[in-house]
């Protein structure tokens, strides 16, 4: 995991993301413990109460729940979540885009028309595989 | 930590400033950090922030106001105070011919609450000889010795000057470690300066820009990065800007490209610099922490 200190975007933010991202990818399954706030903290190094800020949304999502005194785990609902995730990732992505693609004042007939291009790429070069 | 200090700030300056001559390095400061959070001092050359930290420290004596760390007047109660405070200066006088077992047996000795674990653990994570003289040691060890040193004695409230400059990049992610172990302790307070605003995004919860011995802005990084935003304008032809947003912290105008950085940025803010204004293109940008601190430091120089 690895946030980007550099980005506008609050670092609690990344970490939670990041966190997502690898209960999505099985680096974390259903009932398995995450890293301790000191742990992750080292590792990513930011502040234990940026980790802490990470894990409360995480928690109020429930992706995640918390043992007293044993700290957090994987809920889970997570397996579900795990599916859908990488769509959501892409959908963000798409809407980043199409922001951007408005505000230099394409319509939304060409910007489809881009994407049908770009998925296009995409079915030949698989056709080319198989 | 007492009941009796628990409401307390853990550090609290009022109306601190310090001349040099004519010059005022630091001009009325006034600042309170809670317990239990860290704040990273950022500001250019110049900018007063080891004045401040010396003044803090009770090792500098200001000109007018107070300076209290942990409830306690800094140059009332200098000895009380040593003890619960670690400080790494932004030069490291640690004797140069003794060796790096010395230094620590030294220190060791000064302070009641030394704690050989916390020792031990950052002689290991900074791979330290203690057989070593200290002038032998490079300066990144010679950092590393003055963070152990500083904070061996599990202060309360650990204050770093600046103490990651002249680090190669290995070397300061050791020395980050560090002083991320430190901060990990439950309820301790750290006060830190530096240029580098990468750290400062990784470690603090508070920012303060100072600028010529003033405060420009002390706030939560996060809440500070969501409010300052850059407008983008296209001005239309022969149109010169007419009304600055409220909160203006910078501005540029290069031919017809207009941009302008605003504090406590709102969607109508944004409607008011189009109706006030002869522009058409509006875009708005997200700033990183470099930015914003740019910005208003050009801004203030500019008489903004």
């Amino acid at each position: 995991m690895r946030i980007d200190p550099r980005s506008h975007v609050p670092i609690y933010l990344q970490i939670a993301e990041a966190v997502r991202s690898a209960i999505a990818a099985g680096v974390y399954r259903p009932g398995e413990s995450l890293p301790s706030l000191r742990a992750l903290a080292l590792e990513l190094h930011v502040n234990p109460n940026t980790v802490q800020r990470a894990y409360d949304a995480l928690d109020r999502e429930g992706l995640v729940y918390s043992q007293r005194g044993k700290g957090l785990f994987v809920a889970k609902e997570a397996a579900a979540f795990a599916q859908t995730h990488a769509q959501q990732v892409v959908r963000g992505k798409l809407d980043e885009a199409i922001a951007a693609a408005a505000t230099a004042g394409m319509s939304a007939q060409q910007i489809q028309a881009v994407f049908a291009a770009a998925v296009e790429g995409l079915t030949k070069m698989e056709d080319h595989r198989s | 930590m007492n009941a009796e200090t628990n409401g307390q700030p853990a550090i609290h300056l009022s109306g601190l400033s310090k001349r040099f001559g004519r010059t005022w390095a630091v001009d009325d400061l006034s600042l309170e950090v809670p317990r239990g959070s860290t704040f990273g001092l950022i500001g250019p050359n110049g900018a007063g922030k080891t004045t401040t930290i010396k003044m803090l420290m009770g090792v500098l004596r200001p000109t007018a106001g107070r300076a209290e760390a942990l409830g306690l007047d800094v140059l009332e109660e200098p000895v009380q105070l040593k003890q619960r405070v670690g400080y790494v200066p932004e030069s490291h006088h640690i004797y140069r011919w003794m060796r790096v077992e010395q230094v620590i047996g030294f220190c060791r000795a000064a302070f009641e609450s030394w704690n050989d674990q916390t020792c031990q653990e950052m002689l290991d994570l900074f791979a330290l000889d203690p057989r070593k003289k200290v002038k032998h040691l490079s300066k990144g060890m010679l950092v590393k010795l003055s963070l152990l040193v500083a904070v061996s004695h599990d202060p309360e409230l650990p204050v770093l000057d600046e103490p990651m400059a002249g680090l190669d990049p290995l070397a300061r992610e050791e020395f980050l470690d560090g002083v991320l172990r430190t901060i990990c302790e439950r309820g301790r307070t750290v006060l830190f300066s530096t240029h580098t605003l990468d750290d400062v995004r990784r470690l603090a919860d508070t920012v303060g820009i100072l600028y010529e011995g003033r405060l420009l802005v002390h706030r939560n990084i996060e809440e500070l990065l969501a409010g300052t935003k850059r407008v983008r304008t296209t001005l239309r032809d022969g149109a010169a800007p007419e009304h600055l947003p409220d909160g203006t912290i910078w501005q540029r105008v290069e031919g017809r490209e207009w941009s302008v950085t605003v504090s406590d940025f709102s969607p109508e803010k944004l409607q008011a610099l189009r109706e006030e204004n002869a522009v058409d293109h509006v875009e708005v940008i997200d700033l990183g922490l470099e930015d914003v601190f740019k910005d208003f430091v050009k801004g203030k120089r500019a008489g903004l």
